[in-house]
């Protein structure tokens, strides 16, 4: 074993020193692998964050909204609607919700205003949510004015703003009682946005939903597993195309290392010759071969890895950020909180070493069947 | 004896793999304690979706758009906003 | 079809690894018709150059679907939030009419695999290359082996739609469902604790008699790997009908696939890892016994099956020392005294 061992570290110290006479081009191939490494991990590692985050956050969302549709839209409740679901049983608890969406010229940004329904904002004030306070330049006292759809100037007075730490999830928000919210969209008395709705039973959801789609054909009901559902493949399909798309930079990159490996120099030619002269073996060859693919694939993987987990979890992913933000103006600051798991690990490890060890095998396994008399003739 | 360049390489991929290990560390200790203000906020206001994409109304909230609404500005207007091409359509029917 | 990193690895995985063992078909049989050692034709040389890429080639290619069974089994669990229903790895699987078959080939590419890679091992360290012949016959039957193994998966994967309503594992392995799987919840949990501790204690003492004495015949390393090979569908049934109860305390909860949850401390883990490597590797000591006549094999085998032995001596004492210890722990009680 101990013979093995030390076998393999001499393998390994040839290995560098090969690796060292030709510092440039394996540098290169090393940081564009690196590189390569770090954008799939960064993508996977995001991605993966976002939909853990969503997963533990909206657990507690409301359990059914109801929503009314006229033409394929999205419509106002009217009044007498809430009567008729009160008549389903299992419908624990209801709530009508008013809120609704408001562009701010002023920084050309979107708002989501909305009425809480526990917490009492007295009339004249806002609560705001982070981003939009940054953006605007808010902290709790200030007055704000907003003109409203019907052309009127409304003031407010900034009461709080919302902790920094919900970033994600109230960036936009604009939180304001009921009576100002009616008068400052013109809001219709006795209409609402939608419906919230809590079940005694958890299992009576699907059967819940299924008796309000029934007793209210015109309404549409969203479950609160369906909503989770929807984020727990939130960018399943995009992470998939990135890859897909990524297929052809790693193609690219397996042809690199093909190529690499099969331009062998001259030298390198004479190299292996002189070593087949003095008594090495073509199994030899590619073992030392093989711990050169291993020492620069599992570096670079390492590095890209690390250097990923830092810019997501650390670097809060700064370099997604004009991508997810779009042409939107607020875009939330918020720290993922570090998740890892094995089968990520390990796709990982399979989308970066995998195609690399493929494409250097072929073009070892040429150089390392040379004849040694053929190399030293030329 | 002088330090030998295997010696080297594997420490630095021992390193590399430490380091691996700590980030798995790192995921289990934020795990243990994560933040309860989000999960209330989200219970008391009734929210269901992240504000990452503020630029549409659909994909502002999008579990709570239809599959009509990146279509609404008229018939055959095609979804022109950037995010829309980032996340799948909602999935309820 | 859902596009998806894991499966998009397993997908190519598969498929490039039938693409190279097809590749080397061709090759293998020019061998078996052709190889000739002591001739120093050109075509002969040519050949034995070709040996090293093909057999790098088919080593990573198999060694990559060691590790894509684990891949496979994890991505099936951790897929089951999507769909409706599906609670762990069962109602993944079950979706559709390929998800099992697809686990059972990629299990049996798995051990087929770690004895390819075995004789290979063996094969590479002699002189002569005493195994060439088997190596490559054995390589053309992994290929359809393989390719059946990449269209099961294929058509499972494909066949996935996320939202189809899928049972979850309580209706598959409670007692009343027909199937094998059903059979083996339905096993009387004294006859599963018999057969489980009956063939564990065999291949124990068969692999430690091996270890201590590895010099007489070969009787005694077939019998190793034949109770290696034993152990393995006595254990799962053991797994299914007695040790996943004691596990979740519960009477009728009978999924293989739910200790492998966090909630369950990933017991499963700890439980498959040593389980597969000690039945791969027991097999391995029966299979190497039947290359030790070869002259000049024979000084290498026995150092090599000692070793391995070892391992899976190890492997499954640590098998059957968890198990025990997951009963002892346990809340449950199955069995009145």
């Amino acid at each position: 074993m101990t013979d093995w061992f030390h076998k393999q570290r001499y393998l390994i110290d040839f290995s560098l020193a090969a690796l060292g006479r030709r510092k440039v081009r394996n540098l290169g191939l090393l940081a564009a692998y690196s590189l390569l490494v770090f954008v799939l991990a960064s993508v996977m590692l995001f991605t993966q964050g976002l939909r853990q985050e969503a997963k533990r956050v909206l657990a507690e969302s409301p359990e059914v909204i109801l929503q009314r549709l006229v033409a394929g839209r999205q419509d106002l409740i009217p009044p007498g609607y809430l009567e008729q679901i009160g008549r389903i049983r299992g419908v624990q608890k209801m709530e009508a919700r008013l809120w609704g969406y408001y562009y701010d010229p002023v920084v050309k940004a979107n708002y989501t205003f909305m009425v809480p329904g526990e917490r009492q904002i007295p009339s004249g004030q806002l609560v705001v949510g982070p981003a939009l306070a940054r953006e605007r330049g808010l902290v709790a006292g200030n007055l704000i004015s907003f003109r409203s759809y019907s052309g009127r100037l409304f003031t407010f007075q900034v009461a709080e703003v919302l902790p920094q730490a919900s970033e994600l999830m109230s960036a936009d928000l604009v939180l304001l009682g009921a009576e100002d919210f009616r008068a400052f969209f013109d809001f219709p008395a006795g209409h609402y946005t939608d419906i919230t709705l809590s079940v005694a039973n958890p299992n009576e959801v699907r059967n819940v939903a299924a008796k309000l789609a029934a007793a209210l054909p015109d309404s549409r009901p969203i479950l609160r597993e369906e909503v989770q559902r929807t984020y727990a493949s939130l960018f399943d399909w995009r992470e998939g195309m990135v890859l897909t798309v990524l297929a052809g930079a790693l193609l690219a990159f397996a042809i690199l290392a093909w190529d690499k490996a099969s331009g062998l120099s001259a030298e390198e030619r004479r190299e292996i010759g002189i070593l087949k002269a003095i008594g090495w073996e073509t199994g030899d060859v590619l073992r030392m071969k093989f711990w050169e693919g291993v020492l620069i694939s599992l570096s670079a993987f390492l590095i890209g890895y690390l250097a990923a987990w830092v810019h997501v979890f650390h670097l809060d992913g700064a370099l997604f950020r004009p991508v997810l933000q779009g042409w939107a103006v607020l875009y939330p600051h918020f720290r993922l909180t570090p998740q890892v798991d094995g089968l990520q690990l390990a796709t990982l490890f399979f989308f970066t070493v995998f195609p690399y060890t493929a494409a250097v095998l072929v073009p070892i396994w040429r150089a390392a069947i040379t004849d040694p008399d053929a190399v030293m003739r030329t | 004896m002088s330090l030998r360049p295997s010696t080297l390489a594997l420490g630095g991929l021992a390193l590399g793999l430490a380091g691996l290990l700590a980030t798995w560390a790192e995921a289990g200790l934020q795990a243990q304690a994560p933040d309860p203000g989000t999960p209330a906020l989200v219970r008391e206001l009734g929210l269901t979706d992240p504000a990452l994409f503020t630029e549409a109304r659909y994909t502002r909230h999008l579990a709570l758009s239809d599959r009509h609404a990146p279509f609404q500005d008229h018939p055959l207007g095609f979804d022109h906003f950037p995010s829309a091409s980032l996340v799948a359509p909602p999935r309820h029917d | 079809m859902l596009f998806q990193p894991a499966i998009i690895a397993l997908l190519l995985a598969a498929g490039l690894g039938v693409a190279a063992l097809g590749g080397a078909a061709p090759f293998a049989w020019q061998i078996l018709r052709r190889w000739n050692l002591a001739s120093g034709s050109e075509g002969q040389l040519t050949m034995e150059r070709r040996t090293y890429l093909f057999s790098s080639l088919v080593a990573l290619v198999l060694g990559v679907q060691l590790a894509a069974l684990l891949l496979f089994v994890f991505n099936a669990d951790r897929m089951s939030e999507m769909f409706v229903g599906a609670m762990c790895a069962v109602g993944t699987l079950q979706v559709n009419a390929w998800g099992f078959p697809a686990l059972v080939a990629q299990i049996a590419v798995f051990f087929a695999a770690s004895q390819w890679l075995l004789i290979n091992h063996l094969d590479n360290q002699a002189r002569d290359y005493p195994l060439v012949r088997l190596k490559y016959a054995l390589l053309l039957l992994l290929v359809p082996l393989l390719a059946l193994s990449f269209g099961l998966q294929l058509a499972y994967f494909k066949g996935l739609r996320a939202d189809v309503i899928t049972s979850c594992c309580g209706s598959l392995f409670s007692g009343e469902s027909r199937g094998i799987s059903g059979e083996m919840a339905g096993a009387d949990p004294r006859l599963a604790m018999g057969l489980y501790f009956g063939s564990l204690g065999l291949a124990v003492a068969a692999l430690g008699s091996y270890v201590l004495r590895p010099a007489p015949g070969r009787g005694n390393g077939l019998l190793a790997g034949l109770a290696s090979g034993l152990v393995f569908p006595a254990a799962l049934t053991g797994i299914i009908s007695f040790l996943s109860l004691y596990i979740y305390e519960h009477p009728h909860h009978h999924c293989p696939f739910c200790i492998l949850k966090p909630e369950y401390g990933y017991r499963g883990y700890a439980l498959y890892l040593p389980l597969f490597l000690g039945c791969a590797a027991g097999l391995g000591v029966g299979v190497l016994q039947l290359f030790r006549r070869r002259p000049s094999l024979a000084a290498l085998v026995p150092p090599l099956a000692q070793r391995l032995a070892w391992v899976a001596l190890l492997a499954l004492v640590l098998f059957l020392g968890l198990s025990a210890g997951m009963v002892w722990q346990s809340n449950l009680i199955l069995l009145e005294h």
